[in-house]
C-alpha cells in the first residue's frame, strides 16, 4: 500500500513541530525518516499512523490492503510498549483478541509470528524476565501477528545497547525482506538508515521539513559487499553533512532546555 | 613489603531479612511487661499485664461472646468496605478517565475526604436510622474517599503509551479499559485497598457507636466507658488481629495478581 | 505544725459552723479538683469564687474536663487530687481497685427537682408509652452502658417490677446520636438531661413522660478523692471538704428551698450564687435556673444507694465483682450520713 502525506504540519500549542510535510511513502520500500532529536519525527510517525491529528494537512492511503492484514497501519515502539501482566505470547494476542478470530487461527497466528522471531520457547516469560532486545523482538512478533500493510517503527532499536541493536538489526532485516512491508523506519540513526531503508528522508531540525530525499539504489542484501564500499561511503558522507549541522544545533537546544 | 590479605571492610548496610526478630522482640517485650505488672511496677489499671488480658480474652470466649461480636464486625465491616469500595472505584474510574468528571470530583473529594465521619454520625441516624444501615455506611463513607483517590492517581499512572499502543491496534475503548487501563491501575488499587481497610477497621469504632450491642467496636466502646482496661485492651488486642489478617490476606491477593512483578 | 489544722477538722464536722477568715503566714497548701462545667459541680465554683478555700490556707486549682468519665481517671493518674462528677459503672470500675473514696456528695435525685426526664417519642406514645412504667419491652436510648443513664432505667424496673433485662438499651454514646434517633423514631425513648428534655418537648419531638428525681431519687454524684491522699494528706482532704461544704450549703441555701406546696422559693444571694455558676458553666442564667440539681448542704451522702448502686451494677455484670461498696466509701469525714448499712 501506499501512504501519502499532503501539507502536514503541526504544533504543540506555541511550539511548532512540523512544517509542511509533502511525502508519499511508496509500497514495498522502507523509507526511512534521519533527523536529530526533537525534530518532530515521532509526531510525524503519530500523524501517519492516525494516533495524532494534525494541525494542518491530511494522511492518504491508498491501495488495497491485503486479505489477511488485521490492522493495516500497525506500530513498533522505541519503548516496546509491552503489557508487563501478560506473558510474550499474551502480548502478542492482545492484537488480536478483539478480531474475532477462531481460536485456532489465533493460535496459529501467534505461534507463526513467535516463531518467525525466535519467542517460541519463551512464549510464556513475563516481559521483565527479558532483555531489551528480546522485549523489542515482542514489539516485532506483535506487529507481524496482524500482517499489516503499511509498518510503522519509531526508532526500533534505540533503547538498545550497540551490540544487540547490530543484531536486532540484521534479523529485522531477514524479515522485512521476507515480506517487503511497506515501512516507515524513523531514526536518529545514520547506519540503521544506511543498512536498511530505500529511501532516507532527511528532516531538518525543528520545525521539521523535508531537507532532502536520498535514494539508495542498492538492494540491501548487497549493501555489505566490497563493491559496495565506495558507494555506501559516499552516501554516507553525503548525509552526515546533511545532518551534522543540524543535529549540533539541535544538541545544544535540547541541552538549553534541559 | 610482606604480603597481607586484604582485610574485609563492607559490612553492614545490607538489609537482609532476619527471620523470627520481630516474633523474639515482641516475645521480650511481652515478659518485660507482664513482668512490670507482677511486680507491681505499674498499676493494673493503667497498664494491665498481658496475662490479665489473655484471660479477658478467654471470658470473651467462654461466654461465647468472641464469636458474636466478631460476626456481627464483620458483616459490618464487608458490607462497609464492600460498598464504599466499590462506588469508591466506580467514581475513581470516571475521575481518571473522563476530564468532566475529574474536573467535578477532585473538589468534592478534596472538601469532603477530611471531614470527620464520627461528626456526621447524627445525621446518619436520622437519615438511615440506627440499624445496619447507618453502620455500614458509616465505613462505606470513609472507605469510599480513599479508594477514589487511589483509584484515579492509579489510573493516572497507567502509562500513556500504552493505551496509545492499544489503540493502535484497533482496540475497542471497551477493551483498552479493561485490558490495559484496569490491569495496570491494579497494583495503586489495591495499595488503596490496604488503606481502605484500615480505615474500616478504625471506623468500626465510630460505626459501632451507633447503638450496637454486638461487635468489636462496641466491646471496646463499652469497656472504655467501664473503665475496664483488660477488656479494653482486649478488644484492641483482636482489632489488631483482624488488621494484620487483612493485611495478609490481601498481601496473598497482591501476590497472586501482580505475580508480574 | 499547721496552726489551723484543728480549726479545718472543726469546720470539716459541720457545715453550720462558718469557718472564720484566716490570716495565714504560711504558703497556702497547693490541691485541685477536676471538675465539668456543670451546674452539679455547683459547690466547687462557690468554694472557689467566695474564697473558702484561701480562707483554709488552700489554693485550690481547679481542672476542667469535657466527660464524667475523665474525672477519676484524672484523680486515679494524679492529674487532680480531687474530683465531682455523677457516679457510673466506670467509677466504681476505678474505686474498687483502690484507685479512689468517696467523701461527701455532691448532687442527688430528689423529689421536686426535674434533672433528668424520661421521655417517650411521639409514635410510641400514641401506641401507650405514657409512663416510665411502660418501658418494659421498649426499646430505649442510653449514652452509655454504665453510665449514670443506664442506673435510672435501673431503679425504674426495680419501682415498678420488670425486668431491666427486658428493655432494648441502645447505647449511643453522645447526646446528638441520642437526639437524632429519637428525633428519627428509631427508638421509643431516651432518658434526657433537663435543657434538651425541654427543647425536645417544645419543638414536638416527643414527651416528656416522668422526671428521675419524681420517679426514683438516688444518689446522682459525689466528691472523691484518692485514698494516698487521705493516708498522707489527710489535713488538707479535710479542709478541702470544708470548703467544699460550705460551698454546698451556699448552693443549697440559694436553691434548694421549696415552699408547702413545693414551689421554688428563691433563696439566700439567689441572682447573685446563679450568675456566679452560669459563669462557671459557660451558659445562659436562664439555662442554668432550670436544671439547678438538689444538693445536701451538709455534704451527707445516701451511703444505701451507693450500696445498691454497686450491687445493680455488679447484678448487670458491668462492674467486677471484687468491688466491695464498703471499701469505696470513707466515712469519716462528714457527718451524719444517711441511710449508712448496718454491718
Ligand atoms: N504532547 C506534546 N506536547 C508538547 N510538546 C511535545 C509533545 N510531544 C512532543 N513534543 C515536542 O515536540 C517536539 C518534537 O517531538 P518528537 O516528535 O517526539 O521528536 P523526535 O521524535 O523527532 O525526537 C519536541 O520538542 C518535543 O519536546
Ligand atoms: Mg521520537
Amino acid at each position: 500500500m501506499e501512504l501519502v502525506c499532503e501539507g502536514i504540519a503541526h504544533r504543540y500549542g506555541a511550539l511548532d513541530v512540523l512544517a509542511g510535510i509533502d511525502l508519499a511513502v511508496q509500497p514495498g520500500e522502507c523509507l526511512a525518516l534521519l533527523g536529530p532529536s526533537g525534530c518532530g519525527k515521532s509526531t510525524l510517525l503519530g500523524i501517519m499512523g492516525g494516533l495524532l491529528a494534525p494541525s494542518s494537512g491530511r494522511v492518504v492511503l491508498r491501495g488495497e490492503a491485503p486479505a489477511s492484514s488485521l490492522n493495516p497501519i500497525t506500530y513498533v515502539f522505541q519503548d516496546f510498549a509491552l503489557l508487563p501482566w501478560r506473558t510474550v505470547a499474551g502480548n502478542v494476542a492482545l492484537a488480536l483478541e478483539h478480531r474475532g478470530l477462531s481460536k485456532t487461527e489465533m493460535d496459529a497466528r501467534v505461534a507463526d509470528a513467535l516463531a518467525r522471531t525466535s519467542l517460541t520457547e519463551f512464549r510464556d516469560a513475563f516481559p521483565k524476565q527479558l532483555s531489551g532486545g528480546m522485549r523489542q523482538r515482542v514489539g516485532i512478533a506483535r506487529a507481524l501477528s496482524v500482517d499489516p500493510a503499511v509498518l510503522l517503527l519509531d526508532e526500533p532499536l534505540s533503547a538498545l545497547d550497540a551490540q544487540t541493536r547490530d543484531l536486532l538489526m540484521e534479523d529485522f532485516l531477514k524479515l522485512w525482506l521476507a515480506s517487503r512491508t511497506t515501512s516507515v523506519y524513523v531514526t536518529h540513526n545514520l547506519q540503521e538508515a544506511l543498512r536498511l531503508a530505500d529511501r532516507i528522508c532527511v528532516l531538518s531540525r525543528r520545525p521539521g521539513r523535508i531537507k532532502e530525499i536520498v535514494a539508495l539504489d542498492l538492494p540491501q542484501a548487497s549493501r555489505g559487499s566490497p563493491d559496495a564500499a565506495r558507494r555506501m561511503a559516499e552516501w554516507a558522507e553525503h548525509l552526515w553533512h546533511l545532518i551534522r549541522d543540524e543535529a549540533a544545533v539541535a544538541e545544544r537546544e535540547v541541552a538549553n532546555v534541559r | 613489603m610482606s604480603d597481607r590479605p586484604v582485610e574485609f571492610r563492607g559490612l553492614g548496610f545490607a538489609p537482609q531479612p532476619v527471620r523470627y526478630a520481630a516474633l523474639a522482640a515482641f516475645a521480650v517485650l511481652l515478659a518485660i511487661w507482664e513482668y512490670a505488672g507482677r511486680a507491681g511496677l505499674v498499676s493494673p489499671i493503667f497498664l494491665p499485664p498481658p496475662s490479665t488480658i489473655a484471660k479477658a480474652l478467654a471470658d470473651l470466649w467462654a461466654q461465647g461472646l468472641l464469636l458474636r461480636h466478631l460476626s456481627e464486625s464483620a458483616y459490618r465491616l464487608v458490607f462497609g468496605w464492600g460498598l464504599g469500595t466499590f462506588v469508591g472505584l466506580a467514581a475513581g474510574f470516571a475521575m481518571g478517565i473522563w476530564s468532566v468528571s475529574r474536573a467535578i470530583g477532585v473538589p468534592f473529594v478534596s472538601a469532603l475526604f477530611p471531614i470527620p465521619k464520627i461528626s456526621l454520625l447524627p445525621l446518619l441516624i436520622l437519615w438511615l436510622g440506627i440499624g445496619e444501615a447507618s453502620k455500614v455506611a458509616t465505613i462505606a463513607l470513609g472507605v469510599f474517599f480513599p479508594t477514589v483517590i487511589a483509584t484515579y492517581a492509579a489510573i493516572d499512572a497507567v502509562p500513556r503509551n500504552l493505551i496509545r499502543m492499544g489503540q493502535s491496534f484497533g482496540l475497542p475503548t471497551s477493551d483498552v479499559l479493561r485490558k490495559i487501563v484496569l490491569p495496570g491501575a491494579l497494583p495503586g488499587i489495591l495499595a488503596g485497598f490496604r488503606i481502605s481497610s484500615s480505615i474500616a477497621l478504625i471506623l468500626l469504632v465510630s460505626a459501632e457507636m451507633i447503638g450496637a450491642q454486638y461487635g468489636i467496636g462496641a466491646f471496646v466502646l463499652q469497656a472504655g466507658n467501664l473503665m475496664l482496661t483488660d477488656q479494653l485492651l482486649a478488644g484492641v488486642v483482636i482489632l489488631s488481629i483482624l488488621g494484620l489478617a487483612i493485611g495478609t490476606g490481601l498481601g496473598q491477593l497482591e501476590k497472586r495478581l501482580l505475580r508480574w512483578r | 505544725m499547721f496552726p489551723i489544722s484543728r480549726r479545718a477538722a472543726l469546720a470539716g464536722l459541720g457545715a453550720s459552723l462558718a469557718a472564720p477568715a484566716i490570716v495565714n503566714a504560711q504558703a497556702p497548701a497547693k490541691t485541685s479538683v477536676g471538675v465539668l462545667r456543670l451546674s452539679s459541680s455547683g459547690p466547687v465554683f462557690v468554694a472557689a469564687e467566695r474564697g473558702y478555700w484561701r480562707d483554709l490556707g488552700l489554693d485550690v486549682e481547679l481542672k476542667y474536663f469535657t466527660a464524667a468519665q475523665q474525672v477519676p481517671v484524672a484523680v486515679t493518674s494524679n492529674d487532680a487530687e480531687f474530683g465531682v462528677t455523677g457516679l457510673t459503672a466506670a467509677f466504681y470500675n476505678l474505686a474498687g481497685r483502690g484507685a479512689l473514696k468517696i467523701v461527701a456528695s455532691q448532687a442527688r435525685d430528689e423529689k421536686g427537682f426535674p434533672l433528668t426526664a424520661y421521655m417517650a417519642t411521639n409514635a410510641a406514645y400514641e401506641r401507650g408509652l405514657r409512663s416510665p412504667k411502660d418501658y418494659a419491652g421498649k426499646r430505649i436510648g442510653i449514652t452509655t452502658t454504665g453510665s449514670t443513664f443506664h442506673y435510672m432505667l435501673g431503679l425504674i424496673a426495680r419501682k415498678y417490677n420488670f425486668d431491666i433485662n427486658g428493655v432494648t438499651l441502645v447505647p449511643l454514646q453522645t447526646l446528638p446520636n441520642m437526639q437524632a434517633a429519637f428525633k428519627g423514631g428509631q427508638i421509643d425513648g431516651i432518658l434526657a438531661p433537663v435543657t434538651l428534655a425541654r427543647a425536645l418537648e417544645a419543638d414536638g419531638s416527643g414527651k416528656i413522660l416522668a422526671w428521675a428525681g419524681d420517679e426514683t431519687p438516688w444518689q446522682l454524684g459525689a466528691l472523691f478523692t484518692s485514698p494516698r491522699a487521705i493516708d498522707t494528706r489527710r489535713n488538707v482532704v479535710e479542709r478541702f471538704i470544708a470548703g467544699y461544704v460550705r460551698g454546698a450549703a451556699d448552693f443549697h441555701a440559694a436553691f434548694n428551698l421549696r415552699d408547702a406546696a413545693g414551689k421554688e422559693i428563691y433563696g439566700t444571694n439567689y441572682a447573685e450564687t446563679l450568675s456566679l455558676v452560669a459563669r462557671a458553666v459557660q451558659q445562659p442564667t436562664e439555662l442554668v435556673a432550670q436544671g439547678l440539681p438538689y444538693i445536701d448542704p451538709q455534704g451527707r451522702l445516701d451511703v444505701g444507694d451507693i450500696y445498691a448502686q454497686v450491687a445493680f451494677w455488679q447484678q448487670a455484670n458491668l462492674v467486677t465483682r471484687e468491688v466491695n461498696a464498703r471499701d469505696v466509701i470513707d466515712l469519716s469525714f462528714v457527718r451524719g450520713h444517711m441511710n449508712v448499712p448496718r454491718g
